[in-house]
């Protein structure tokens, strides 16, 4: 017997029966690829080509094909970097907070979510590892192989070591945790595969999954672990991230609001790229009934909560440099706000702070194409954060002679397009050849089980 | 029923003996045989036929692995007969003399296996006084020039081809002959020779060849002097200014601590004069007021600095003249026009300089000898001859006669001379008279140049006989009357060049005398110095001089120097008719409303007889901190006027001439209605196998002027219109105003007399650190702790420490593009910051919200309604730039700070920098992998990252890319690789090298021993490094000194390089 509380709405409607979920989510897998997904999968790969370009020609001439200088050392490469893995948040977050706090609603999203976090933190990995003058020396100290330039020890003082540990670690759990969930959904797609080639890949990455009663109970117990893991990751990943400039001395980045601030930073432009991501696949993959208006609308609450708290850490910021006496940090932020770099400071408080105040109307949470509309805008608007946050506290620091301007080469805008190519490439692959929905959790809260 | 055997292994078993028992409790019973298996003996040869075939293989795989990769073939050449000097990793030093400019500065040359690295001043020559300009320290470099020639040339239709020696002074020898019996007339143009030998070689040639002429053409010169000191005083010389001996300056747009006659030996003179420590309350420092139009090196470092317009320089000088004739009593000139600049700046200045009467020197830079002649007057009326001006002990380093070139040019024209011999000299490209001059070379019927290079006129001439580098060459000189200097070869000749003396030897028909030696007891130096003539010349000259010994010359030579006694200083008989000068200078038209076009010379091009040299190129201007480009520089107010900015091109046009698409630069302190353009650039010339030279910024020679009498650097009534185009200039610094930070402290000397600590007193920041003190005499393990101490009241700003530093540490040039973008590699800049010294003109808006006046003074409450409203009023008068024109300058050499809690060190994920145990933040490069966080996290912005390859890169095609150019590079520094951070050691590599030193002779390092690049470059002696824990070291006192401030202390990096407050002799206090 289950018992649902009558005055809960379904989440998923149409009226789905077990099969219909299992024919419906299987549909992309098992026909030939959609002419729109070919369309988007060849432009992305165009755009992984330019990456793969421009990476090449940047470790073929040097850092230098950047517009980097001697006071902005770094620039696009970190905003970057840091906008990838505040992206990656999403995933983890719904997949494991959401799981602790039994929030159903998160079953159908939390499959893409996973592998939006995935995705993003490869291509956010891709800009500290050419960001380095010597990657190939580089590769060395984050792999520790044998090597002839003696022993390459690590300084634990540093926060960009932190970061390796860091975001690896992230990476590791989301990955497992996200194959995990994917093993009863391949071992269903084994099971409908009618290639021998199919049923020996789906095979293969089903690892025996028979679906028994005791390997349900294993899924269960290790989901669970796997959350309790992840949980203080999700926290932990851009706390980390925020300690690259938390723990330094440039004005404006010296600063202990940066933890949380870049938490919920994070969490906000996570949900904003799920938001852009699921608005246009529940239409192109006629998901509607699975990703329903409620999902949107409980993510749209979550993206005007952070996005308040971010807002008003960028004002507690304000307030701490006027507070501290300090002329070098008020002229930091003076600067934000009104000096050359004024245009990202505003597009940053517009589009973070001010824009997300439109989901206190109901009509704005449940309108799909406004929704699309502020998702893009969330997400351009926490780009701008990361590169307000780099370039216009390194462009003028302490000493007024280093004082410089920083503009990126058509090489950095290459590498930025180039890895939405990568992103987007891996979520095509993605959902051609994987469930895009978690089939078989959602199938634990339909109300129709015949 | 189950039949229970016992079998038993042996007798101990059955007996179950007490040692069977025992053994039994162990896992291997039985003793394994380990000892003979890991014994030596079975691992040996004694393998069997499996294991050797198991060897054989894996041996042959492994070598065959192994010979895959090519080991590359290195060739180490011994000496066959070792040089008994030469220690391979070992420097030697030489003293020489500085060939750069004929200022001729004593220098000591370091080589490393027999090639030069580094010239340094020699401090035994008083005019080097052991400091050295930027052009001098970059001079090295035209050593290694791929441009040079390689040998003498033919040259046909501008195309040079290759010849003989023997070939040329054949030809050249018959020309000459012929020439001579004809009656025709010989020219030799040179840059200014006070070498005796020299002199006597021209001479001797003279002799020979009677109809020979030899005429003195200096590129800017000072003719004006020469002449007005002959009509003064008689005596056609340029005096010994004696800035030491003066208590105020007074100077008319003369740059006498950038480029005005001998800026390294004023210099050093001015700096010692603004020493504050240890004064008393009588005590005064050297007052310097500057009248002038282009913001100079002098006028940012002066006390007072007035904006003038230069074309009414002549005004302002009569003015001063008859206010101070006024005090003392003595008849005034008759002036129609009187001038007085605002502020009552002449008025001040001569009450100033009356005080001082005989403590004073009033210079001027014009090369008018009109006004020379009136400054003559000043400085007589002031009684200064004799005391801060010496014209017995008088220098020689500059002689040519303005009149006597421009004859010349005449007469070249009209095809008065036959044959024409160049040497130092490339009228063609730096007189106005170039036209003339190249149009001349043809009439002659032999035409030759000593150039090392294919220059302007060279490539003019018929002959080029390349003379040999100075540091190749044996050559004396004598800077000032009684001061012998040597120059001597510290390498063999990189190509086959001949020194000029020695050719005009060889066609005198004197290099075949016999080799006598003109010392009596006659030792051999070495085989290649005895086989110079021109070696043997010097020494007879030097024997009738009374350097008659080796050991005599031998001591010249090893100290660099001989000097006389000085003659006592004279005053000598006025003989100039003043009132009919000033008349004469009366009738100059000057219109007060034109624009004045007042040109200049760059700090490091100078000149621009090494304008093709990298270094000097990307060494910035100190002032407007701009490289590889001349522009015209322009007031703020003309620029709003006639709506030019930077960026624009505009089009220069005076009278005739007009040079199209110069870019501009607004330049605060420009006089207002004047512009400033520097000489020296727009170099053209066919260089080598590379084809076309692409000309470095405008060749602004066309633009002097000649009246008659004197070349002329000032032309008024010139026209400025905008060009189409942008140009974006490489600047290094971007950002002119200090913002009111607490980077540069200064004070009055007023105040420092009352309060040793004016200036300093700010209180001192509350310090906390998470980190570990660093503690660098722990007991039982004391260590060195090295640190550096920058005198910002002595240092001019003039660049000669950048490049210094640049050489010793082989930092890369990047070029224009690259300074663009703001990558300069300089581990050592200087920043400069400029203020508006009247506060009542300033036009900038305070930050309210940082509660900042627009001088960056905290604003009290007391003080805050004034400060608004003085705000306020300034906005209603924001079209007003006026007061661009007036600005203070402050500069501060700026390099790592070798933190003690470093921010750099703590951010590297891989240990690349970290900190010595003496106190000195390192760089390995080898750990570097490049993330530039460090860079990022340090407050002093000096980290510099290789962005790309610099060497063995073509597109970086400066001297790190051609053989000849590495040369230069010194072995001792590593050369840095792309993708690594570098910056500032502290010359590690000479504290190491003096360390070893010091161990091998079991002794302490003495204080001084050590000094780093910067150090030894800086002719102001501003720079000091040293042990801070030796207690009895120079730096130990200066870290102790009042006046010693850390930049942003309160950052708690607790640096290990402190600056000096900066002192300005000004009446008033300099912050209101």
């Amino acid at each position: 017997m289950i018992h649902d509380s009558v005055i809960r709405p379904n989440l998923v409607t149409g009226d789905k029966t077990l099969h219909d979920v299992t024919t419906e989510i299987c549909r992309p897998i098992e026909n030939k690829p959609s002419m729109s997904w070919s369309v988007g999968f060849g432009i992305s790969v165009i755009f992984l080509g330019l990456l793969g370009l421009t990476l090449f020609v940047t470790e073929y001439t040097g850092i230098g094909t950047w517009g980097l200088n001697k006071s902005v050392q770094w620039g696009w490469d970190i905003t970057n970097f840091v906008f990838w893995v505040g992206i990656g948040h999403a995933g983890t977050l719904i997949s494991a907070i959401l799981l602790l706090f039994r929030q159903k609603w998160r079953m159908s999203i939390n499959r893409s979510a996973e592998a939006m976090t995935i995705f993003a933190v490869m291509c956010a990995a891709i800009f500290p590892f050419f960001h380095m003058g010597r990657l190939w020396v580089g590769i060395y100290w984050v792999f520790p192989l044998p090597n002839a330039f003696g022993s390459l020890w690590v300084n634990f003082h540093s926060p960009l070591l932190w970061d390796v540990f860091a975001i690896s670690t992230y990476f590791s759990v989301s990955l497992v945790f996200w194959y995990l969930g994917l093993i009863p959904d391949i071992a269903t797609v084994r099971d409908r595969a009618k290639t021998a080639g199919r049923k020996f890949w789906y095979n293969f990455f089903s690892m025996g999954w028979t679906g028994s009663v005791r390997t349900w109970n294993r899924y269960e117990v290790v989901s669970l672990i796997l959350a309790g893991i992840s949980t203080p990751l999700v926290l932990s990943v851009h706390t980390i991230v925020s300690m690259d400039f938390a723990t330094s001395v440039v004005p404006g980045w010296h600063t202990t609001i940066f933890p949380p601030y870049f938490v919920a930073g994070a969490i906000f432009s996570g949900f904003g790229m799920v938001l852009t991501l699921l608005v246009i696949a529940r239409k192109v993959m006629n998901y509607q009934d699975y990703i329903t208006i409620g999902h949107l609308e409980a993510m749209c609450k979550v993206v005007m909560l952070t996005g308040t708290m971010v807002g008003l850490a960028y004002i507690t910021e304000f307030f701490v440099a006027a507070y501290s006496g300090v002329e070098y940090e008020q002229y930091a932020f003076i600067n934000r706000a009104t000096g050359p770099y004024w245009w990202a400071y505003w597009s940053m408080m517009s589009c973070n702070l001010i824009a997300p105040q439109v989901f206190w109307f109901k009509w704005a949470r449940t309108t799909p194409w406004f929704i699309f509309m502020l998702s893009v805008v969330v997400n351009v608007g926490m780009w701008f954060e990361r590169f307000v946050i780099i370039v216009t506290s390194l462009h003028r620091e302490y000493l007024p002679s280093g004082w410089v301007m920083y503009s990126p080469t058509k090489v950095e805008i290459g590498i930025f397009l180039g890895t939405f190519g990568l992103f987007f490439t891996c979520f095509f692959l993605f959902s051609k050849f994987l469930p895009v929905i978690n089939m078989s959790e959602l199938k634990a809260i339909l109300k129709n089980r015949e | 029923m189950a039949n229970k055997q016992t079998y038993w292994k042996g007798e101990e078993e059955l007996l179950r003996t007490k040692d069977f028992l025992a053994s039994q409790k162990n896992e291997f019973n039985e003793a394994l045989p380990l000892d003979e298996v890991l014994s030596e003996n079975n691992l040996g040869l004694s393998a069997n036929r499996r294991d050797f075939l198991k060897f054989f293989g894996f041996s042959i795989a492994a070598v065959s692995l192994a010979a895959c990769n090519k080991t590359p073939i290195r060739n180490v050449v011994p000496y066959l007969v070792k040089p008994e000097e030469i220690t391979p990793g070992v420097a030697n030093y030489y003293n020489s003399t500085c060939g750069a400019c004929s200022a001729a500065c004593g220098v000591t040359v370091k080589t490393r296996e027999g090639r030069p690295i580094k010239v340094d001043g020699n401090s035994n020559s008083p005019v080097s006084g052991g400091g050295l300009c930027s052009t001098g320290q970059a001079s090295i470099l035209s050593l290694y020039d791929t441009e040079r020639l390689a040998g003498p040339q033919k040259i046909k239709d501008k195309t040079a081809s290759d010849v003989e020696w023997s070939a040329i002074d054949g030809d050249i020898t018959k020309q000459l002959e012929t020439i001579n019996a004809a009656g025709g007339r010989i020219a030799i143009i040179s840059g200014t020779i006070h070498s005796p030998s020299t002199l006597g070689v021209i001479a001797d040639f003279s002799a020979k060849y009677t109809n020979t002429k030899h005429i003195t053409y200096d590129t800017v010169g000072y003719g004006g002097i020469l002449s007005a000191n002959l009509t003064s005083f008689g005596k056609q010389v340029i005096p010994s200014y004696n800035f030491d001996k003066a208590n105020v300056v007074v100077s008319f747009g003369a740059d006498f601590l950038g480029t005005w006659i001998s800026p390294v030996e004023y210099t050093k003179a001015w700096a010692s004069r603004r020493k504050v420590d240890g004064l008393n309350k009588e005590s005064k420092i050297l007052k310097t007021i500057q009248f002038e139009s282009n913001l100079s090196l002098t006028g940012s470092n002066a006390d007072y600095r007035f904006p003038m317009k230069s074309s009414m320089e002549a005004i302002y000088v009569t003015s001063l003249y008859n206010a101070i004739a006024q005090k003392a009593g003595v008849a005034q000139l008759p002036m129609v026009k009187s001038g007085e600049l605002a502020g009552g700046a002449i008025k001040q200045s001569a009450e100033a300089l009356w005080n001082e009467k005989g403590n004073s020197l009033v210079v001027s830079g014009s090369n008018d000898a009109r006004i020379q002649s009136i400054v003559n007057g000043i400085n007589l009326l002031l009684n200064n001859y004799g005391t801060t001006i010496d014209l017995d002990n008088h220098s020689n380093q500059y002689k040519g006669v303005d009149a006597d070139f421009a004859q010349f040019a005449t007469d070249l024209n009209n095809g008065a001379y036959k044959a024409v011999i160049f040497y130092n000299t490339n009228p063609v490209y730096n007189s106005p008279m170039s036209e003339m001059i190249s149009a001349g070379i043809k009439k002659a019927s032999l035409s030759v140049s000593f150039a090392s290079t294919a220059d302007e006129t060279a490539i003019e001439c018929q002959y080029i006989a390349p003379d040999s580098h100075y540091l190749e060459s044996w050559d004396d000189a004598e800077p000032k009357a009684g001061v012998y200097q040597l120059t001597q070869p510290t390498i063999s000749p990189v190509f086959k060049t001949r020194q000029a003396q020695e050719s005009l030897m060889t066609w005198a028909g004197l290099a075949a005398k016999p080799l006598v030696d003109p010392f009596a007891n006659k030792t051999i130096l070495s085989q290649k110095a005895e086989a110079s003539v021109y070696y043997l010349y010097i020494k007879t000259k030097w024997a009738l001089m009374g350097i008659n010994t080796d050991a005599a010359f031998n001591k010249a030579l090893h100290d660099g120097v001989h000097q006389m006694p000085a003659k006592a200083a004279t005053v000598p008989a006025f003989a100039a008719n003043l009132s009919a000068i000033v008349t004469d200078l009366d009738k100059m038209k000057v219109d007060t409303n034109a624009i004045d076009l007042v040109l200049y010379q760059n700090v490091a091009i100078k000149d621009g007889s090494l304008s093709n040299n990298p270094w000097l190129q990307e060494t910035p201007d100190p002032i407007s901190k701009v490289t590889w480009d001349n522009y015209v520089s322009l007031p703020k107010a003309l620029a709003e006027k006639s709506g030019i900015a930077n960026g624009d091109l505009v089009n220069v046009i005076a009278g005739s001439k007009k040079i199209s698409g110069l870019p501009v630069f607004i330049q605060p302190g420009q006089s207002n209605m004047t512009v400033g353009l520097a000489l020296g650039y727009g170099r053209k010339g066919k260089i080598g196998e590379k084809g076309e030279f692409e000309a470095i910024g405008k060749n602004a020679f066309p633009f002097v002027t000649y009246n008659g009498s004197n070349f002329n650097y000032v032309t008024n009534g010139v026209k400025i219109e905008k060009a189409e185009g942008k140009y974006e200039l490489a600047q290094t610094q971007t950002h002119f105003s200090i913002e009111g930070r607490d980077l540069v402290r200064e004070t009055t000397f007023g105040e420092i007399k009352e309060n040793p600590k004016a200036g300093n007193d700010k209180n001192a920041p509350h310090l906390y650190t998470l980190w570990e003190t660093k503690d660098y005499k722990k007991e039982g393990a004391p260590n060195h702790h090295w640190a550096m101490s920058i005198d910002l009241n002595s240092c001019t700003g003039c660049s000669a420490c950048v490049v210094s530093c640049n050489i010793e540490n082989n930092v890369p040039v990047v070029g224009r593009a690259e300074v663009r973008r703001r990558r300069e590699m300089h581990w050592l800049r200087i920043d400069r910051y400029f203020s508006f010294s009247n506060v009542n003109k300033i036009n900038y808006e305070a930050d309210l919200f940082l509660k900042k006046d627009y001088e960056g003074n905290k604003i009290t409450k007391e003080k805050g309604l004034e400060a608004i409203d003085a705000i306020e009023k300034k906005k209603a008068d924001k079209a007003n730039y006026d007061h661009w024109e007036n600005v203070q300058v402050v500069h501060q050499p700026m390099m790592c700070q070798h933190c003690g809690q470093a921010p750099c060190e703590t951010v590297c994920p891989v240990l690349a920098t970290t900190h010595s145990t003496e106190g000195l933040n390192q760089m390995t490069y080898n750990r570097c992998i490049g993330t530039k966080y460090c860079a990022n996290n340090c407050p002093y912005k000096v980290r510099r990252f290789n962005w790309f390859r610099y060497n063995d890169n073509d597109q970086f095609d400066f001297h790190f890319n051609n053989d000849l150019g590495k040369m230069v590079i010194n072995p001792d520094v590593t050369v840095r690789t792309r993708g690594v951070m570098e910056k500032c050691s502290m010359c590690v590599q000479s504290i190491q090298a003096t360390k070893t030193k010091a161990k091998r002779e079991r002794r302490k390092i003495n204080d001084g021993e050590i000094k780093t690049a910067c150090q030894r470059a800086c002719p102001a002696g501003a720079i000091v490094f040293g042990d801070v824990n030796d207690e009895n070291s120079e730096i130990h006192k200066l870290f102790k000194n009042e006046r010693s401030y850390r930049v942003l202390e309160e950052l708690n990096t607790q640096t290990a390089v402190k600056y000096l407050v900066k002192v300005r002799d000004t009446e008033k206090e300099t912050k209101a």
